[in-house]
């Protein structure tokens, strides 16, 4: 079976640093993988490579077979990424809605129409209605969302990436920044995902990542030094060493 | 529309409609001038208050398209159903060249539109065997089309009000569609609308050559009006001042370039009345408004400065 | 032909070192302190008529320089400190502040000195013609400037490469939280690059002003061709002003002497091509 997600031998340098040597794994489509790793240790460089924010120095990345190394991203969503930042990253001078507008025009022919007014489309209404319900945020659908707080605008994060429907989702830290009971709630998000759609995280928080994950990869200094399931991970001695530096 | 709305706009309509009979010959003019940069100003917008980016050079587009009609209809006897279109789409094929620029964001996009404006003032300096040197395209007719003709100041200025109507009607239309939210949507994070699949080098690109095409329709309205275009036209002046226009009358929305090209032209008309120095007087006001009305501004820089917009005023939806 | 290729490439040069002293106070301005000034072109041509009126003054040009540049110092410091402080790095508001600094400047200066192209006087020893070998004449005056450009250029590589305070300079434009973080006196380290960059500006309007004249205008075009050599060569990079300096100002002279109407066209070209290949240009930083 195709791998949703193969990457090989994948190298990032800046300048003389390489933040990314020479990484290779393979992510079968349905699994929850789960990326941990100290600071520094390059997992949210690995993440842009793979998602085309950055262009690796070496190394190929392929999507469902398909070879995306040099693919742009908006290419890499079209064949079925999505993925949320490290930092709340959407658009605060629009609304929940026009985000939601936006992410589900994105990979329809329709974002390019000049003509008629956005909400004349009532498909994308629909979809970003019910997934601004899907998030619990009808009530501000059309309030700017520089009003939400850092919570919210996760949230909305993690809707606006699964709108494209991707077939593979990419998420960087999605409790990082939260209050407890904030990441409870992302938890029950992911948790509920449609068990068709490859996850891949990165995540600090040891209780979430191991709650969630099917499989774990531990990255330490660019490399994969350990990968397996939750348990193993958990336990292994050249873990904790990396993490608290004592056996 | 709101019923307030609906009636501002009713009595905005009746204003202009009765102005020529109401305040005579010097303000038709002052106006049919108002209403043409405002359009000039409205495509500098298209881009600034919508796509984030800042252009200094939408005066060439201006000026080419004000040449070609000029030359079509003065020198080749060219009517005017054949030279407006193709003053039109000589300036857009000008936006689809300098469109190049769009690979670079920030300080270098707007160093490089500046310099790409100051290369068609030097040609129409410089080339003066062609488009007349400093001296400039004169005695331009009034248009005329399939026998209809233009015969007076008046009757222009009214098919200049019919002209902006339908084009801020449009324009509407353009930033109320799936094409103007993702404008906005790269102007607030271009990062994150291409992980949702847009291919934001192309928009902008796309939104470079229609604003390129708008300011190319002020161009052949301008020719028109003023029957005569020298390179003063392109001048770096022009693009600054269009952009102000924008900007003091409020980006991001329709009315307000329009709002900002009323204040600039009837603050110059006003002052060089009285006064000898008035180019160092739009200086002044230059640096007063950004030092004294800096919200507006604020959302514009930190898309210049290549981030995503923070909190503040005027960086509406339109 | 030959002599014609040799004399542009003479003219281009002598052109390319205006550029260069216009230029290198632009680019480095940016890259260390992230302003973008567009009155550059404003105070060439204020350190040129003030050049020019100390000059028919006192018959010195020498004192001429030294005041056109010192005024432009004084002019550039009252800029910095009371108005391009308030615009943080916001570039937008500092392009449009700067402008209306140089529409101020263009205004007054016309009243002033008026309409006219003046130029400024120069001494006996640099006017008239030298022979090259090869039996080429040319202008003094264009010939020792060539050589004042790469004096000066020298220097300021020197300065920038190889002392302490240009690597600090150096240190500051690669990374500005850095160099603050190390305790100098940031305030004082760009009042003074500020400065220098203000007096080559005024210094090369007098020096401009000797063979190009002074006239209204010429503020704009100036500042436009540096800004061509400053995209050319990168934002920040002095190595970049000079390589850049020299092109432009070859391709500025052949364009005039093969195709004059279209000498603008001239300079969009390597613009054009660096847009397709290389947006940052030579060698430049971050914008």
């Amino acid at each position: 079976m195709t791998a949703a997600v193969e990457v090989t031998g994948l190298v990032k340098e800046f300048g003389g640093l390489r933040a990314v040597d020479g990484v290779s794994l393979s992510v079968p489509p349905g699994e929850r993988r789960v990326l941990i790793g100290p600071n520094g240790a390059g997992k949210t460089t690995l993440f842009h490579c793979v998602t085309g924010t950055l262009a690796p120095t070496a190394g190929r990345v392929a999507l469902f077979g398909r070879d995306v190394t040099r693919l742009p991203e908006h290419r890499r969503t079209v064949l079925g990424m999505g993925r949320t930042f490290q930092i709340s990253n959407v658009i605060a001078d629009l609304t929940c809605r026009e985000n939601l507008l936006l992410a589900a025009a994105g990979t329809d022919a329709r974002k390019w129409v000049l003509h008629r007014r956005i909400t004349a489309f009532e498909d994308l209404a629909r979809t970003a209605q019910d997934n601004l319900a899907r998030i619990g945020l009808e009530r501000r659908a059309d309030e700017a969302v520089r009003r939400l707080s850092y919570g919210e605008r996760r949230q909305l994060e993690l809707a606006l990436a699964l709108t494209s429907r991707p077939r593979v989702l990419f998420l960087d830290e999605p409790c990082a920044g939260l209050s407890p009971s904030e990441r409870a709630r992302i938890s029950r998000m992911i948790a509920g995902l449609p068990r068709d759609l490859t996850v891949l995280m990165i995540e600090h928080d040891m209780d979430v990542a191991l709650g969630l994950a099917d499989r774990v990869t531990v990255l330490h200094r660019g490399r994969i030094i350990l990968e397996g399931s939750p348990g193993e991970v958990q336990t292994h001695p050249e873990v904790r060493e990396v993490y608290f530096g004592h056996v | 529309m709101t019923p307030a709305r609906l009636a501002g706009a009713a009595a905005l309509a009746v204003a202009a409609a009765v102005l020529p009979e109401v305040a005579g010959p010097f303000w038709m003019g002052l106006v049919t001038q108002m209403l043409v940069f405002g359009v000039l100003a409205l495509s500098v917008d298209l881009l600034l208050g919508h796509a984030g980016l800042f252009s200094i050079c939408h005066g060439s587009f201006f000026a080419v398209a004000a040449y070609t009609t000029a030359l079509l209809e003065v020198r080749y006897a060219v009517a005017t159903a054949m030279a407006a279109p193709a003053g039109l789409l000589a300036g857009t094929l000008l936006g689809l060249v300098f469109g190049l620029a769009v690979r670079t964001r920030g300080v270098y996009f707007i160093l490089i539109t500046i310099a790409f404006g100051y290369v068609v003032w030097g040609v129409a300096h410089r080339w003066s065997s062609f488009t007349g040197g400093d001296n400039g395209v004169t005695n331009v007719p009034f248009p005329a089309v399939a026998g209809v003709r233009i015969d007076s100041h008046t009757e222009y200025y009214y098919l200049v009000l019919v002209a902006v109507a339908l084009v801020a009607l449009g324009y509407g239309r353009v930033i109320r569609s799936p094409f103007g939210l993702a404008l906005r949507g790269i102007k607030g994070s271009e990062s994150r609308m291409r992980t949702l699949g847009y291919d934001s080098n192309r928009h902008l690109y796309a939104a470079f050559v229609l604003s390129a095409a708008l300011a190319s329709l002020a161009g052949v309205l301008y020719v028109y009006y003023n029957r005569f275009v020298n390179p003063v036209a392109a001048s770096f002046p022009v693009s600054v001042e269009a952009a102000l226009m924008a900007i003091i009358g409020g980006t991001g929305t329709i009315l307000g370039p329009f709002i900002g090209s009323i204040i600039i032209l009837g603050l110059r008309n006003w002052v060089s009345s009285f006064f000898e120095l008035y180019a160092a007087i739009m200086g002044l006001v230059f640096i007063v408004a950004v030092l004294w009305v800096p919200e507006g501004l604020v959302g514009l820089a930190a898309r210049v400065r290549g981030r995503r917009a923070p909190a503040g005023p005027g960086s509406a939806t339109g | 032909m030959a002599t014609g290729a040799l004399l542009q490439a003479i003219n281009g040069t002598s052109l390319a070192a205006l550029l260069f002293l216009v230029a290198s106070g632009f680019t480095v301005t940016f890259g260390l302190m992230r302003v973008v000034n567009m009155a550059y072109g404003a105070y060439y041509l204020l350190g040129g008529y003030v050049g020019l009126s100390i000059a028919q003054a006192s018959g010195s040009f020498a004192l001429a320089v030294v005041g056109g540049g010192a005024a432009v110092v004084v002019f550039g410091f009252l800029v910095d400190r009371f108005l391009i402080r308030h615009t943080g790095e916001n570039h937008l508001a500092q392009v449009l502040l700067t402008v209306g600094v140089a529409f101020v400047v263009g205004d007054v200066a016309l009243k002033i000195w008026g309409g006219d192209s003046l130029k400024v006087p120069v001494p006996l020893f640099l006017r008239g013609a030298m022979e090259l070998p090869g039996g080429l004449v040319y202008p003094t005056f264009r010939f020792v400037l060539i050589l004042f450009g790469v004096a000066v250029a020298g220097v300021l590589w020197v300065l920038y490469t190889r002392t302490q305070i240009g690597a600090v300079v150096r240190a500051g434009v690669d990374d500005r939280e850095q160099v603050a973080a190390t305790g100098i006196d940031v305030d004082r380290l760009f009042a003074m690059v500020s400065a220098l960059a203000s007096f080559m500006a005024g210094m090369a309007g007098v020096v401009g002003g000797a063979f190009l004249t002074l006239y209204p205008g010429a503020e704009w075009e100036i500042l436009i061709v540096a800004l061509v050599v400053v995209i050319v060569g990168g934002l920040g990079s002095l190595g970049g002003a000079m390589i850049g300096a020299l092109v432009v100002g070859l391709l500025d002279a052949y364009g005039r002497w093969l195709l004059p109407e279209f000498s603008y066209f001239v300079l969009f070209g390597p613009m054009a091509v660096l847009l397709l290949f290389r947006p940052r240009g030579i060698a430049g930083k971050d914008a």
